[in-house]
């Protein structure tokens, strides 16, 4: 109700554009992860997203913060395995992030169309002499 | 194409494949439980009303199609409305893809009797085998997105419709090869999805 309500007030305010995903290395990080309910390791999401390691850390965290995504450490061989699997908050936050971010485009594409209208009809409008 | 109809496709996209990767929680248990239910009290019919399947053949036919349009009916319903609650925003990619996913078994199924019934009367009594076949590699190909222990149901209908097969004639028939096998079957997938969504609210719960 409360979002109709801002919608139809304020159309472009756009609330569900989350900051936390709305960060290029976070997108790609969660859409990595909602493509794969399983879980990545460490490098496979490094390698995804072509990020530094430095760099996925901090969005992990960043993202693990925000409970977002879950991050386990096992020993494998001797070995610490990181594998990240995102949570079912963050799977939600992350639809309803697509949802306003399509929204976007799609307000954009009819301004756009609209204006393109208006030109075209402008021309076809017949010219008093 | 412009570059916001490009964007638009790009964001279907990313939602397709997120729908490929989801579980789907779409069939409620509950109706699935209902579905078996129809399935005994068909056996019921069959056994009170058709006596000798193999001499009518076209009332056997009716009956099970009756039953399967009936108990579809009642999943696609239950599913348009529970996948739009859990699945929100991605719910139509999800129910296009379960129905895409089961559908060319829903078609074979449908054509199968008018083709046993018009051509090759002689191995009619071969038509719950090959249904529960045909069902089997259905619940095979939705298997991607739902739990995975519903490959045991893959495997039940396999099964039964084999045997029924195996059984060689008439006998095949008997109110017990379909009733029995789709009763069990549709507890089963109603028990796999009904334990499987109390997982699901579990680690919901846990992450909270």
């Amino acid at each position: 109700m409360k979002n109709k309500n801002s919608r139809s007030t304020a159309p472009f305010a756009y609330e569900g554009l989350d900051r936390v995903i709305h960060e290029r290395a976070r997108l790609s990080v969660l859409t990595s992860l909602m493509t794969h309910p399983d879980g990545l390791s460490f490098v496979e999401l490094k390698q995804l997203c072509a990020l530094t390691d430095g760099n996925l850390a901090r969005h992990l965290q960043v993202l693990e913060e925000d409970k977002m995504i879950h991050i386990t450490k096992e020993e494998d061989r001797g070995r610490v395995q990181t594998t990240v699997r995102i949570t079912a908050s963050g799977r939600k936050r992350y639809l309803e992030y697509l949802a306003t971010l399509e929204q976007v485009v799609r307000d954009a594409a009819s301004v756009i169309e609209a204006s393109e209208d208006g030109r075209i009809s402008r021309k076809l409008s017949p010219v008093n002499a | 194409m412009t570059d916001l109809n490009r964007a638009l496709v790009d964001i279907r996209n990313i939602r397709r494949q997120v729908a490929q990767t989801t579980e789907f929680r779409g069939y409620g248990p509950l109706t699935l439980s209902a579905t078996a239910v129809l399935a005994l009290l068909a056996g019921i019919v069959q056994y009170e009303w058709i006596p000798e399947p193999a001499n009518y053949p076209v009332q056997y036919v009716a009956l099970w199609l009756t039953t399967a349009v009936l108990c579809a009916a009642l999943i696609a319903t239950q599913m348009l409305t529970r996948a739009r609650r859990l699945h929100s925003g991605m719910a139509d990619e999800m129910i296009r893809a379960a129905v895409a996913q089961f559908l060319p078994a829903g078609i074979a199924g449908a054509i199968l009797p008018f083709v046993l019934l018009h051509v090759t009367r002689d191995v009619f009594w071969m038509l719950p085998g090959l249904w529960q076949i045909i069902f089997a590699l259905g619940v095979f190909a939705s298997c991607r997105c739902l739990p995975r222990p519903m490959l045991l149901v893959g495997a039940w209908f396999l099964l039964t419709g084999l045997a029924c097969i195996a059984l060689g004639d008439v006998r095949a028939l008997a109110p017990a090869t379909m009733s029995g096998a789709y009763a069990i079957g549709m507890t089963l997938v109603a028990a796999i999805h009904h334990l499987s969504a109390q997982k699901a609210s579990t680690d919901e719960e846990q992450e909270l």
